[in-house]
């Protein structure tokens, strides 16, 4: 049984600084991580091979050559084979470009895939769109939100737990399916250093744009319906009153008319 | 040359710093000045400053020399020994000298360094390197200063300050006068290896400027500082030799030794250090890797052999006992997230805890050596744990880390009870091939009295911190009694009393274990020429009698 996990490479948020200047954010420095959601959709990928037989799982990634670092990781982690989807053709795509790119690349390297997991959206983008896109156009049924993934003891359904607002509905799918996951595992796998040194063993194939059905004027940019044409951080919260160099009285005096006037108190 | 010159800063008006009078009024409202990480207490005191500046700070040791009031130094009080808590007189807290002041490459050396005020945070500077965003210099008025900066920038490779006292909050000051080390100490040696320069105040208020290489003890040991006003102090450097093991234990010396050295480790009891220049080193990529094994001997014995091995070049070489472990998986028990790492294996007796350099694109990765020596000694590289992206490293050093927070945790708990129970944590070091003849002692000891205790630490360096947990005052007495004999096991090994945590006011009594009354008068003597009132850092590594 084949379970695909469609992966992306993200940069890693936590230590990015915004430029005081420009109020952009700096990306020297910033290095690229597994986006968490696709390592959650990893991980049940995972617990499913290794408690069922005969399941192995291909992650796919569509990207710049460097994107073959979350391949690897994805393999450190417990992934068969990776497929890296890569081509100057690719660049600028939307979500829709991108979905359409992938959705055909696992049509054709993986023609016998049954499910396919990917993580609800990316950090970086946070459009959650990509994993129904891709269902729609490989015409699977999927279900989103999924925080538990198990086949059904045929193995011809998937059981997903998923979140809703008010609580976790359980769903079954027939497979093939696609699940969107938005939780996994509590805290993040540790491979073992052997895990890493055979994940660089294991095989990567490399696609690129003239083995996949698309016409050319669908990938990329030149097939996107939508552009980014800006990115900013929301706007600074309003700056704090800050009261400096007063006595005591009068600072007392500030702060309480600044709250009178904000009607706080009387 | 063996002779310097004292300067004194600008003069400022004395009653323009910030100062906080009254033990009540510091009591009630600058809590947080009381103590530091040892929880010390504190004796009470009369003022505590606060100078934005080294001309401010000259202000205060100047007033305070008039009035013959001892004064105690804070950095960010995160000292063991007790080391910046006050027992009398005035506190100064350095926080306020806390800039980056110059990035810049030395030509001679090919070095990049970074001259820094004292307060200036391990983990700031680290942050600030790792994205190369030194934003105080970006706007400095100093042309040069700007230049320099965009020439680092500029250099395609990255640079980060290799000392890492684990403890990141320290600052950069505090970490220099103690001699600060830790894990990474066993490749890129302690904080001392890395001090290009520094500028010190001394008790008279005035002030010395260091750079490595150009003051150096004559040969009949002795160094001469003549102050503004013409006086001379003559310095005459002990003569002991050095453990040939890391140690901060006492005065740093040797045969025509660099001046800068004896304020390095000095603990302050010598003078102020204001601003450092340290050196920086190219940056590698690196893996972590825990790897699980069997039992202590058995982990004891792999670090043997790791460190025997002189194909492979880690940069640290940590332990963990099983009953450390046992004590992290008791928190997985309770609450899976707090620890950050995946359950510990059921079948994980003990642990050691690696990092070395590693490239995670090269294709075809050789680790046969390190597979082969741990394979040897029973291991094998798939019961380990592995992460080299700089949030797994991150994470890893948490997981370290976790083992000292959890332990102090319970004793905070236990405190409760027993409000005389304190942490007992051991900081000997002893020479190669004496780490299991020490770990027996350890062991045998504490399994003897059936006490609740736990290992970990630079089992690289044979410096491992064995943790006592008192449950009660008879089992605090106890491990007291422990403490002495593994101090004095340590010593007739050849070894440190004190690897890294310093003497400060806790361990001063263990100094005679160490150092004959003689050598310790020759420490006294270094002390009182540069000190004549004793007034700096009281009780700091010479109880009570210097400073009568």
């Amino acid at each position: 049984m084949k379970i695909v996990v469609c992966v992306k490479q993200v940069p890693e948020v936590t230590n990015v600084q915004v430029d005081p200047k420009t109020g952009t954010l700096i990306r020297e420095g910033v290095k690229s991580i597994l986006n968490p959601f696709c390592e959650y959709a990893l991980d049940h990928a995972v617990r499913i091979k290794n408690s069922v037989p005969d399941v192995s799982i291909t992650v796919i990634t569509m990207g710049p050559p460097q994107a073959r670092d979350v391949l690897v990781r994805s393999l450190e982690l417990g992934a068969d084979e990776g497929v890296l989807i890569t081509d100057r053709k690719f660049a600028g795509a939307d979500t829709w470009a991108t979905s359409l790119t992938l959705a055909e690349a696992i049509r054709t390297v993986i023609p016998d895939h049954e499910l396919v997991l990917v993580g609800k959206q990316a950090i970086d983008g946070d459009t959650a769109q990509v994993g129904p896109e891709i269902a729609e156009i490989l015409g699977l049924p999927q279900i989103t939100y999924g925080v538990e993934v198990n086949l059904a003891e045929t193995r011809r359904q998937v059981r997903v737990t998923q979140e809703v607002e008010k609580g976790y509905e359980v769903i079954e799918a027939k497979l093939p399916a696609l699940v969107t996951c938005s939780k996994g595992e509590l805290v993040r796998r540790a491979p073992s250093f052997k895990d890493v040194i055979n994940a660089r063993k294991k095989p990567i194939r490399v696609v690129s744009a003239n083995e996949l059905q698309i016409p050319e004027e669908q990938l990329g940019l030149q097939g996107s319906y939508t552009q980014v044409v800006k990115v900013f951080p929301p706007p600074a919260k309003k700056s704090n009153l800050l009261l400096q160099n007063l006595e005591a009285a009068e600072a007392a005096r500030e702060i309480y008319s600044f709250l009178k006037e904000k009607r706080f108190v009387e | 040359m063996h002779e310097i010159y004292s300067k004194t800063a600008p003069e400022v008006d004395y009653s323009q710093v910030k100062r906080i009078e009254g033990f009540e009024t510091i009591q009630c409202e600058y809590s947080a000045y009381l103590s530091d990480e040892s929880k010390l207490s504190p004796k009470p005191f009369d003022y505590l400053f606060f100078p934005r500046s080294e001309a401010e700070l000259a202000a205060v040791i100047k007033m305070l020399n008039q009035q013959g009031t001892p004064f105690t130094v804070a950095g960010a009080r995160t000292g063991l020994v007790g080391g910046c808590v006050a027992q009398e007189g005035a506190l100064i807290s350095l926080e306020f000298l806390d800039k980056v002041m110059e990035v810049y490459r030395d030509e001679p050396s090919g070095e990049w360094r970074v001259k820094a005020q004292t307060s200036v945070s391990l983990k700031n500077l680290d942050s600030m390197l790792r994205v190369k965003q030194l934003p105080s210099l970006e706007q400095s008025p100093v042309e040069a200063v700007r230049r320099h900066y965009a020439e680092f920038r500029y250099d395609p490779d990255d640079y980060f300050y290799p000392p890492d006292p684990t403890e990141m909050s320290a600052s950069l000051g505090g970490s220099v006068v103690t001699n600060a080390s830790g894990a990474r100490t066993y490749r890129y040696g302690p904080t001392r290896a890395w001090v290009r320069g520094m500028r010190v105040f001394l008790a008279n208020g005035e002030y010395l400027d260091i750079p490595r290489g150009r003051y150096t003890a004559s040969p009949a040991g002795q160094f001469v500082v003549y102050d503004s006003k013409g006086g001379a102090t003559t310095i005459t450097i002990p003569d002991y030799p050095q453990p040939r093991t890391k140690s901060t234990a006492g005065f740093y010396t040797a045969p025509q030794m660099d001046l800068i050295d004896l304020f390095i480790g000095s603990e302050g009891v010598l003078g102020i250090v204001t601003s450092v220049d340290v050196a920086l080193l190219r940056h590698e990529e690196k893996v972590s890797i825990i790897q699980f094994v069997d039992s202590d001997e058995q982990a004891v014995t792999l670090a043997d052999a790791l460190r025997s091995e002189g194909r492979i070049q880690l940069d640290f070489l940590e332990f963990y006992s099983g009953n450390a472990l046992d004590l992290l998986r008791r928190l997985q028990g309770e609450e899976p997230s707090t620890v950050g790492m995946p359950p510990i294996p059921e079948n994980a007796k003990a642990a050691l805890f690696i990092e070395m350099s590693f490239d995670p694109h090269q294709a075809d990765l050789d680790f046969s050596i390190l597979e082969a020596v741990i394979n040897d000694c029973g291991g094998s590289l798939e019961r380990s744990w592995a992460g080299y992206e700089s949030r797994e490293l991150d994470r890893f050093k948490v997981f370290r880390h976790m083992v000292p927070e959890t332990i102090n945790s319970i004793i905070a708990e236990r405190k409760k009870q027993y409000p005389g129970i304190h942490k007992l944590g051991t900081d000997m070091a002893v020479p190669d091939g004496h780490m299991r003849e020490m770990w027996d002692l350890y062991r045998s000891h504490c399994e003897g009295l059936q006490l609740e205790w736990c290992a970990f630490g630079h089992i690289g360096n044979n410096h491992i911190h064995v943790n006592i947990l008192p449950r009660n005052l008879d089992e605090l007495e106890k491990g007291m009694e422990l403490y002495e004999i593994f101090a004095q096991k340590a010593v007739e090994l050849g070894g440190s009393v004190s690897a890294e945590h310093g003497i400060g006011k806790i361990k001063a009594k263990f100094l005679k274990y160490m150092f004959n009354p003689e050598q310790i008068d020759q420490m006294r003597r270094v002390k009182k020429a540069l000190d004549p009132q004793g007034l700096l850092n009281p009780n700091d590594i010479f109880p009570v009698e210097v400073t009568a």
